[in-house]
């Protein structure tokens, strides 16, 4: 018999134009352990455009511009495949900046 | 002359009370552009005369009537369409504060005015005996008594001047009561609210009784190409509208937007720099600003951008009627620094640095400093009279602020800055500052090229002399990894170079967001009428960086100083995404040595030839 595979709940926090497009601060979300199915269950509570936001058109791969980090290490700087474990953070920005 | 120039220079001597109307130098202006390069050159030259007359760099008093103030603009600004070109630069020849240069930007509305008055830059040299104030309106100038004025706030000074000289473009740059008091980070502010910030230039300012200088003028600015001009600038400014961040980000929330993501990255500084994680963040962060305190938004003049916050507090203890600010750094220094989690109170302590004319990242992180040594026992309680210095204490933290303008009780020691405060206090290790000047919001033991760039910044710890957070945190223009030390050096100097080049522009920084050094060679070129390559460019800015660090190498400044405090070099950072990590600086100043052709922190004469640098 095949088994389930096993949840993870992983909290994602929402920073800037995120928060009043979504009006969210934070969701805790169970996935299986990988960040597109993170993000589609993600978008099951704030909508189907959530995933828009995250992904480039084709959904093939997170988009350039966003800023997503977990456990405050920006994905980009992070080698492989990204494993989420229980209790870990996903913060999202939008491009910002300042000085 | 080249377009793009008024062509003139105005020299006082606030001693002799005299003024002196000099060309600006096309020669010159090809090598060093105009704003900071053009002023760093004029200063190069003053040290060359003082040395001639006998006068060692070394025993010039910052304070002393020897100092030189430079208000500079460049070719780009105040011409409608070059993008967000309402700034200026400001430069000394050495810093109370520091020591080494004092160098400062500033935006509102004065760099325009200036040029409208008829002038690309005002030199002042000497002190006056009693307190005037310059005005130059309609291509003339003269220095006028400014008594009356003197002992008033910043908001005053300039509504007084603004109304008395009138005119369609007049603006006033001016000091407030810490400037006259010569608090060592006192600055100067324009247009109420915009402040040439760091390195202490308003106490220089008040060290020659200079109250105020108010501009005033209808000429316009030269452009050789108007057509090619146009094009070019058209392009630039859609594409500072189609960027996100440009576009939409700093518009929407200014730069307090990055409270947040610096502190989730774990490098926003807490508590003195003990830590690069604040648990109260949110309290004080850009998304609360907007929703609390936001009235409207403000922009520059010629800015399409307009990150500017006007802000109030309705009531309370901490009210404010209107202001501008917080922005991301004052937020930091006052609030995060300090460990002061009510914004009512960063507000406030903010609106203060505006009306009395403080540096609120000098300001804060002193007050941070106090704080910690307070909070140690170094600090024998009858020093602090009842200003009651703990992290967390808003009370204390807005009391403060106005202490140090007037120099009263505890705030004669806060007026020195944080590197003599803890040299005083006995623990010079608790001041987070490089060559003096105290480091801005992020924790080089998270973000480690800023730490490199901190400490090579020739006016002291300083982030936008090359804001290598760009790429390290916000990806832009691509994303580099900013834990680690390796390959950092190459990215510290190109930005240090290319901000040298926006700044003798002069322009806004922001705009590099969106633009890069070939949009920069374009719009140049079409301005003035010469043929600028992006190589060119930067070798211009790179020009500029070395004959500054002679200045300061002159001054006694070399790669001794080029340092970070020991917290940051031996406390591994106890929590966060950067737990454990010390910044690596040793190694990093090779690189990035080796690549600026210096030698222990001094360029070579192979460097300054190629450069053209005529010592």
């Amino acid at each position: 018999m095949l088994e389930a595979p096993a949840l993870v709940l992983v909290k994602i926090m929402l920073f800037a134009t995120l928060r009043s497009k979504y009006k969210t601060r934070e969701l805790t979300v169970a996935c299986d352990g990988t960040l597109p199915n993170l993000i589609e269950n993600a978008s099951k509570i704030l909508g189907p455009e959530f995933v828009d936001d995250v992904y480039d058109k084709k959904q093939t791969k997170v988009r350039d511009d966003m800023i997503i980090m977990v456990n405050g290490r920006n994905i980009k700087d992070l080698k492989g495949e990204i494993t989420l474990k229980d209790n870990d953070v996903i913060a999202i920005f939008p491009p910002l900046a300042g000085g | 002359m080249p377009r793009g120039y008024m062509g003139k220079i105005l020299r006082v001597n606030l001693t002799t009370n005299s003024l002196k109307v000099e060309s600006t130098s096309e020669e010159i202006a090809r090598k060093y552009l105009g704003g900071k390069g053009y002023a760093v050159y004029l200063l190069y030259k003053y040290l060359k005369e003082y040395e001639k007359a006998g006068i060692s760099p070394k025993d010039i008093n910052a304070l002393g009537p020897e100092n030189v103030l430079i208000f500079a603009t460049g070719p780009g600004t105040g011409i409608p369409g070059f993008p967000s070109n309402g700034r200026y630069h400001v430069m000394a020849l050495k810093s109370p504060l520091t020591g080494s240069i004092g160098s400062a930007n500033s935006g509102g509305e004065f760099g325009p005015f200036l040029k409208f008055s008829g002038f690309d830059i005002i030199a002042v040299e000497g002190a006056s005996e009693t307190p005037v104030y310059l005005a130059v309106v309609n291509g003339e100038a003269e220095l006028r008594d400014a008594s009356n004025l003197w002992g008033k706030n910043v908001f005053d000074t300039c509504r007084i001047l603004r109304d008395k000289v009138g005119g369609k473009n007049t603006s006033v740059a001016c000091i407030g009561p810490a400037g006259e008091n010569m608090a060592y980070m006192a600055c100067i502010i324009n247009d109420e609210h915009r402040a040439a910030g760091r390195t202490g230039l308003g106490a220089v300012m008040g060290s020659k009784k200079l109250k105020a200088i108010v501009v005033s003028g209808e000429e316009k600015v030269p452009v050789a190409n108007p057509e090619r001009f146009s094009e070019v600038s058209r392009r630039c400014l859609d594409a500072l509208k189609n960027n996100s961040v440009t576009g939409v980000g700093l518009p929407t929330y200014g730069t307090a937007i990055l409270i947040n993501i610096i502190n989730t990255a774990g490098g926003l500084p807490y508590k003195n720099w003990q830590t690069g994680v604040n648990p109260d963040a949110e309290k004080i962060s850009g998304e609360t600003l907007a929703e609390a305190y936001l009235t409207s938004r403000r922009a520059c003049w010629g800015c399409p951008i307009g990150c500017g916050r006007v802000t109030s507090v309705k009531s309370g203890p901490f009210h404010v009627l209107a202001s501008e600010g917080p922005e991301y750094e004052s937020i930091w220094a006052l609030g995060s620094s300090t460990a002061v989690k009510d914004l009512d109170a960063v507000v406030k302590a903010n609106h203060f640095c505006d009306e009395l004319g403080l540096d609120p990242i000098s300001m804060g992180s002193t007050i941070a400093a106090a704080m910690e040594l307070n909070e140690r026992g170094y600090i024998p309680q009858e020093d602090l009279q009842g200003l009651d210095l703990r992290f967390g204490n808003a009370a204390a933290l807005v009391e403060a602020v106005w202490r140090t303008a007037y120099k009263v009780g505890f705030g004669k020691y806060l007026a020195l800055g944080s590197k003599k405060l803890c040299e005083i206090y006995g623990h010079p290790e608790l001041s987070m500052s490089v060559k003096g000047l105290e480091m801005p919001a992020y924790d080089p033991r998270a973000i480690k090229g800023i730490g490199l760039n901190y400490a090579t910044a020739n006016r002291g710890g300083c982030h936008v002399t090359g804001y290598t957070v760009s790429p390290e945190v916000l990806g832009i223009p691509e994303k580099i990894d900013p834990l680690k030390a390796e390959g950092k050096a190459k990215w510290v100097k190109v930005f240090q170079d290319f901000t040298c080049v926006v700044n003798s522009t002069v322009n806004c920084l922001f705009t590099t967001f969106a633009l890069g050094a070939k949009d920069y060679a374009e719009l140049l070129s079409a301005v003035t009428g010469w043929s600028l390559t992006e190589g060119e460019i930067l070798k211009i800015g790179e020009r500029i960086y070395n004959l500054e660090r002679v200045i300061i190498n002159k001054f006694g400044f070399d790669g001794k100083d080029d340092a970070l405090p020991r917290r940051l070099l031996e406390e591994p950072m106890p929590e966060g995404p950067a737990k454990g990590q010390v910044i690596e600086l040793k190694k990093m100043k090779e690189e990035y040595y080796k690549l600026r052709g210096w030698v222990n922190g001094v360029p070579t004469k192979d460097k300054l030839a190629e450069l053209e640098i005529e010592l």
